[in-house]
């Protein structure tokens, strides 16, 4: 397929969005308080660019910063485990008992011990990232055929070289798929995490507007949100499919 | 060849090997005993599930048998798992890695040993006509048909230079006239390096014709029932099969092997 018939169908479903979108307008009387028409949204976002850009660019730095981070601690969290079964074994129970609970309901924790400031929404969205990729390097660095470990091992192989020969590229398409989910997990907690309190960012422009029942300005932020979060995820489907080419 | 005489290189004695708990015992291998003498080629038949495959992973260091055993390699006496990275092993499916080109997984246990990928990698490229894989150090695993994929995991044993070779019915997914290639292959390089090889299999004719000594297990629990040798002389021609002693040993063989499938069919069912 080339770049232009991909495009085809995603267009198509946007171009029916929002034509529904405008018809339920007009066909349902919706005040435009509740739902304001496309090219509404469109002059908003339009005059309101430099301070969408600037809210954009606070949470796309906590998504990332908290993301890498998040992720990094994953994978070498499952590396461990999967070196040490006993530690697992000690530190399963707490990750389980942590993971059982929302990210969001550790936000008032996080915004008084770390501040209303950038630093409350990194944790948040490295805790919720690390989990969705902590899982999935989980997953993948167990499922690997025993006879492949009895290989490496009858070559004299230790553990750690079986590691970085066999397990992890062989979990290479399970971490990279928790990668990916992490990656609109992280823009969703940082937004989530800016409405419960923060100085800047893209939640807190939504929070703070829809005080003042701006709800032209809402939408402008979501739209920013949404089309950044698709941009991301569009960019890492890419890198996946050369990364973990063979499955 | 006949046996040679002089020191084996592997010697099994008293070896036994018991799964499960004390509600529910299974002997596996039962007192085996086996020697193979240094370039010996001694293939193992019996019926399917009488222990083959665990007297291999005893042999390669990757189970411990139950105490009691006796394991003597290279005349000094051994615990199982002191034979990890001792013998070269080869199990049954050909396990290469799909992300690795050919030459890649050729190199897997060069690279386990530390050696530089790029001597590693010449070193197997020069391998690679005699084993009717040269053009294809490039190509994916997903690219190659199964006997080419069988070709790589041989090359990948070999190149795992120990004095011992396991094989674990290397050519049992193939088909029959693949096979019987692959079959004079593999006699023609062992003949040119001359390592010891135990080689399993299910085919009898298969046996016979790669064996100096073809041994044959019991039903569970695995005993060594029989251990024929194989008087043929070498290079064995394809016509061999017609020959009078290689049908005076299939029939040995097959009497032997079909008193020990009954016995296991017998067991199963009651």
């Amino acid at each position: 397929m080339s770049a232009a018939q991909r495009l085809v169908y995603p267009v198509l479903g946007l171009l029916v969005i929002a034509a529904v979108w405008e018809g339920a307008i007009v066909v349902f009387g919706i005040p435009t308080f509740v739902l304001p028409s496309l090219p509404a949204i469109a002059k908003a976002i339009a005059a309101d660019l430099p301070a969408l850009l600037a809210g954009l660019r606070v949470t796309l730095y906590e998504a990332a910063v908290g993301y890498v981070l998040g992720g990094a601690v994953a994978i070498a969290l499952a590396l461990a485990f999967v070196l040490a079964p006993l530690l697992e074994r000690a530190a399963m129970p707490i990750i389980v008992a942590v993971n059982s609970v929302p990210v969001v309901a550790y936000a008032p924790v996080a915004l008084v011990a770390l501040g209303m400031g950038s630093a409350s929404k990194i944790a948040m969205v490295a805790l919720a990232a690390g989990f969705a990729v902590f899982v999935n390097a989980m997953n993948g660095l167990k499922a690997i055929d025993p006879a492949a470990v009895n290989l490496m091992r009858s070559f004299g192989a230790g553990a750690l070289r079986t590691v970085w020969i066999l397990r992890l590229p062989a979990a290479l398409p399970a971490i990279v798929s928790g990668l990916r989910v992490a990656i609109v997990r992280s823009i969703i907690i940082a937004i989530v995490a800016e409405m419960l309190g923060a100085y800047a960012g893209l939640g807190q422009m939504i929070y703070l507007a829809t005080q003042q029942v701006d709800f032209l300005r809402v939408w402008a932020a979501i739209v920013v949100a949404s089309v950044a979060s698709m941009t991301l995820y569009g960019l890492f489907a890419w890198v996946d499919r050369r990364l973990v080419w063979w499955k | 060849m006949s046996v040679p005489a002089g020191e084996p290189i592997i010697e099994l004695a008293g070896i036994s090997k018991t799964f499960g708990d004390r509600d529910g015992r299974v002997v596996a291998v039962d007192k085996v005993g086996l020697r193979i003498g240094r370039g010996e080629f001694v293939t193992l038949v019996g019926p399917s599930g009488c222990g083959k495959s665990t007297l291999f992973n005893i042999a390669a260091g990757l189970a411990d048998p139950d105490p009691g055993g006796e394991i003597r390699f290279a005349g000094t006496r051994r615990a199982g798992r002191d034979l990890l990275g001792k013998v070269s092993f080869m199990p049954q499916r050909d396990l290469l890695l799909p992300w690795r080109r050919v030459i890649d997984n050729a190199i897997l246990a060069l690279e386990v040993e530390g050696m530089r990928r790029a001597d590693a990698r010449r070193k197997a490229g020069a391998m690679l006509p005699e084993f009717g894989l040269a053009g294809f150090e490039r190509h994916y695993p997903h690219q190659l048909s199964g006997g080419m994929r069988q070709r790589v995991a041989l090359i990948r044993t070999f190149l795992f230079e120990r004095d011992l070779m396991l094989l674990d019915e290397p050519f049992g997914a193939l088909d029959a006239l693949t096979r019987t290639m692959m079959q004079r292959w593999l006699l023609d390089v062992w003949q040119r390096h001359r390592r010891s090889i135990l080689f399993i299999t299910h085919d009898i004719e298969e046996a016979i014709f790669l064996g100096d000594r073809v041994v044959v297990m019991t039903a569970r629990p695995g005993r060594i029932k029989l251990d024929v040798p194989v008087a043929l002389p070498r290079p064995r021609p394809a016509h061999v099969a017609t020959s009078a002693e290689f049908l005076r040993i299939k029939t040995k063989l097959l009497d032997a092997i079909e008193e020990e499938s009954m016995k296991s069919f017998m067991a199963a069912g009651a």
